[in-house]
């Protein structure tokens, strides 16, 4: 098989694993379930990012979402001694909001296939984007909001252990 | 490159900076003064923090007039930055001294909250001068996301908790629509820089899928600005929270997310303007209308203040619904109007709020009811409070009327007489009851006697503002001036 | 292979997002969805990135900024539902009715 059939056999396997988690982490009736469901989706994403060359954030994806986000949010979930199953998560809204979710989906895809037709990614590429070039990238253009967003970082941090604490 | 060079001609233009980097430096001094000072003088971090917001002023003051642009062109200098960032240096003085009684008696981490304070504030000085999708987005969030850390600091208060954790929901939620839409713009233009999107978003796009992006931003941006049908956090948030924190909320983080929205659709969208226009005429329509009809019944001081600023957000919305770069000159107008409109509201609105703040640390009531009378309890309160009412209803002596007749006359120019009736109509409707609680204040007899001492430092700083309000109103061209100067 | 396979992925992610959105009352369930919808943000950024090939460097640093961004609000978002639920031994959105409008 050329490697085109192979990208596209490994794109249909992560699709699947992408989408059959996604729709688990909003239908199971457990919240630690859900949540390890999303690692799922992620670990996905992140094998998407990989097929598209974006090796650095397919591994910054693997380090903070997966390792650090999702392991806070179980944390979070521990923490808190919530019940962690129960069929009363779900609101009664759930036909209404599989309306809207589908009414979003068919007009969004349908608008996107239409704009982006005859576009290809070019896998024959040899060369993938260095992480030597996005690391200039964040330092030349983009060091104004790499500088903000640690400000942020920093609120976030002070704010959270502010918040979480007992007094 | 040797050292010496690079100090003679920096690459990055550190002046054009500087408002943002003093702000950001205070905001670190704040937080580590706060942890060598002892409980009992903890207060401190306020008056340090006013200093930092002087220094901020005073380097937007230095800059008064220039034209520059830095870092590749994500920062641009023009008039219109430097209004917003003088601006919000203005939001943040006023909510700094209401804060000041409201948190020292209360001991709710004191330190933190002004650290917290200047870094939301921080990232409204920022997103005025960005122009650039990343720092935008950036900027919004540094808004965003310590003024929801702000709003839950009532540790011990279940509905400051709630509040909190609805505002966070609702923000996070928009911050995601809001991402999906300028993902979907980058894919379009291959950019993230506003003037390149602006230039090729006209020529190569596809016309429904600009629509759609667009749409994405807007309505990420509507939950910011607390637009109908995305205001249902609004209310229910300013109640919860702690009342300055109300205040910045309803200011700051509001004419934040409007700098925003402003910056996107007068740079980097107009050249499309005729498929996204009709969209905002009919938000600003049912901003206006469902605010001001839901204000009419509300019994609760603040969530009055939270909807009849959800009918505010409308009147600017007015703005955005005019913009046609076909025609210079009613564009401009437009454009000019939204800035007027948004520096007035920022102050009337401040203004309202110091008083309910002053009135409820005496009373401990938000309660309109309780307003009865306030004439005969304290003159002054009554008096301040009564300006920033009939400023905010649009009436004579106060710098709101000029607002709305700016807002009123740029509609008539771009010849949308249809939506310069709805904002008339809905400028009558609001007035009633506005001036319902004037009459209240003033005609009503009072429960209780017991007259209201107003802390010195609100008095003073409600007064500087009923001023500026009356100045403007008398002598206009004072802020039409600079609105003149700062098209985008 | 079509840059629309991605693209259509990235959409069906976001509409089961909004379904999650829409249908759950439990706060974290809500994060949970809402990062979804992030994540297909990301997947239509670096699939962009990977069209515009060279000049393309902009969408892989505007995911590293999502990201990084995402993280600070999980980190708030947890600290506020451990509050709640210390005060109120519950975060059903539902519940949370003190306030109506």
């Amino acid at each position: 098989m050329s490697a085109e059939t192979w990208q596209q056999v490994v794109f249909w396997i992560f699709a699947l694993l992408i989408t059959g988690a996604g729709v688990l982490v909003v239908t199971t009736r457990n919240v630690i379930h859900a949540a390890l469901w999303l690692v799922g989706a992620l670990m996905g994403a992140a094998a998407m990012y990989v097929l598209l060359f974006a090796e650095f954030v397919a591994w910054v994806q693997v380090l903070v979402y997966v390792g650090a986000i999702v392991v806070l949010m179980l944390f979070g979930l521990m923490l808190t001694r919530a019940p962690i199953g129960s069929a009363e998560f779900d609101n009664n809204q759930r036909p209404l909001a599989a309306l809207c979710a589908a009414a979003v989906f068919v007009v969004t895809s349908v608008i996107l296939i239409g704009a982006f037709e005859g576009q290809e990614i070019n896998f024959a590429r040899t060369a993938g984007t260095s992480t030597e070039s996005i690391g200039t990238a964040i330092f030349s253009s983009y060091v104004w909001p790499f500088e903000v967003v640690s400000i942020l970082l920093l609120a976030a941090l002070v704010g959270a252990v502010v918040i979480a604490r007992r007094d | 490159m040797d050292l010496a060079q690079a100090i003679a001609q920096p690459s990055v233009d550190w002046h054009a900076l500087s408002p943002d980097i003093v702000l950001a430096a205070a905001a670190c001094m704040v937080l580590i003064a706060d942890l060598f000072l002892p409980e009992e003088s903890k207060w401190l971090a306020m008056p340090l923090s006013a200093a930092g917001i002087l220094g901020t002023l005073a380097a937007v003051v230095s800059l008064a007039g220039e034209h520059r642009t830095t870092l590749g062109g994500a920062v641009e200098i023009d008039t219109f930055a430097l209004v917003f960032k003088g601006l919000f240096c203005v939001i943040g003085l006023i909510v700094l001294a209401m804060s000041f009684g409201y948190f020292r008696s209360g001991r709710y981490y004191q330190g933190e909250y002004y650290f917290l304070m200047l870094c939301s504030l921080l990232g409204g000085v920022v997103i005025s001068s960005a122009r650039e999708l990343v720092t935008l987005f950036i900027a919004l969030e540094l808004i965003s996301i310590p003024a929801i850390i702000m709003t839950a600091l009532r540790k011990a208060d279940v509905k400051s908790n709630e509040a909190a954790l609805k505002f966070f929901l609702f923000s996070v939620l928009s911050t995601a629509v809001m991402l999906y839409g300028m993902s979907l713009v980058y894919g379009i233009t291959g950019s993230t820089k506003l003037d390149e999107i602006r230039s090729s978003i006209a020529s190569s796009a596809d016309e429904p899928l600009v629509v759609l992006s667009v749409i994405f931003v807007v309505i990420g941006f509507a939950f910011k600005i607390s637009a109908v049908p995305f205001h249902f956090w609004a209310p229910d948030t300013y109640e919860g929270a702690p009342s300055p924190v109300a205040a910045f909320l309803s200011t700051a983080s509001k004419i934040g997310g409007f700098v925003g929205l402003l910056v996107l659709m007068f740079r980097a969208f107009p050249e499309v303007a005729d498929t996204w226009r009709p969209a905002f005429a009919v938000l600003a329509t049912l901003t206006m209308t469902v605010g001001n009809l839901i204000a009419l019944r509300q019994q609760h001081i603040i969530r009055l203040l939270a909807y009849s600023g959800i009918a505010q957000s409308g009147y600017v919305l007015v703005t955005l619904a005019l913009i046609d770069p076909s025609r210079p000159e009613a564009n401009a107008q437009a454009l000019e109007s939204a800035i007027v409109y948004l520096v007035i509201y920022g102050i009337m609105d401040l203004g309202a709020f110091a008083a309910a703040v002053a009135f409820a640390r005496k009373t401990g009531t938000y309660f309109l009811s309780d307003y009865a009378g306030l004439w005969r309890r304290s003159p002054v309160l009554a008096t301040l409070m009564a300006g920033f009412l009939l400023s905010l209803a649009g009436t004579p002596p106060m710098a709101g009327a000029w607002a709305k007749l700016f807002v009123f006359a740029a509609a008539i120019n771009s010849e949308v007489y249809w939506l310069a009736a709805v904002m008339g109509v809905n400028a009558v409707i609001a007035a009633w009851y506005y001036l319902a609680v004037v009459k209240r204040m003033f005609l009503d007899s009072p429960e209780v006697d017991e007259p209201i001492e107003v802390p010195y430092l609100l008095r003073a700083t409600m007064g500087v503002a009923a001023f500026a309000l009356l100045a403007v109103f008398i002598y206009p061209a004072f802020i039409t001036s600079l609105a003149d100067r700062s098209l985008l | 292979m079509p840059v629309s396979f991605f693209l259509v992925l990235s959409a069906l992610l976001f509409s089961i997002g909004i379904y999650g959105v829409l249908a759950r009352q439990h706060a974290v369930l809500v994060l949970l969805s809402i990062e979804l919808m992030l994540n297909a943000v990301n997947i239509n950024l670096v699939a962009f990135s990977a069209m515009l090939q060279e000049a393309g460097l902009g969408g892989q640093v505007f995911a590293l900024f999502v990201i990084a961004v995402a993280a600070a609000e999980v980190g708030v978002g947890l600290a506020i539902v451990i509050l709640i639920y210390r005060n109120r031994q519950s975060v059903d959105l539902d519940e949370l009715d003190l306030m109506k409008w």
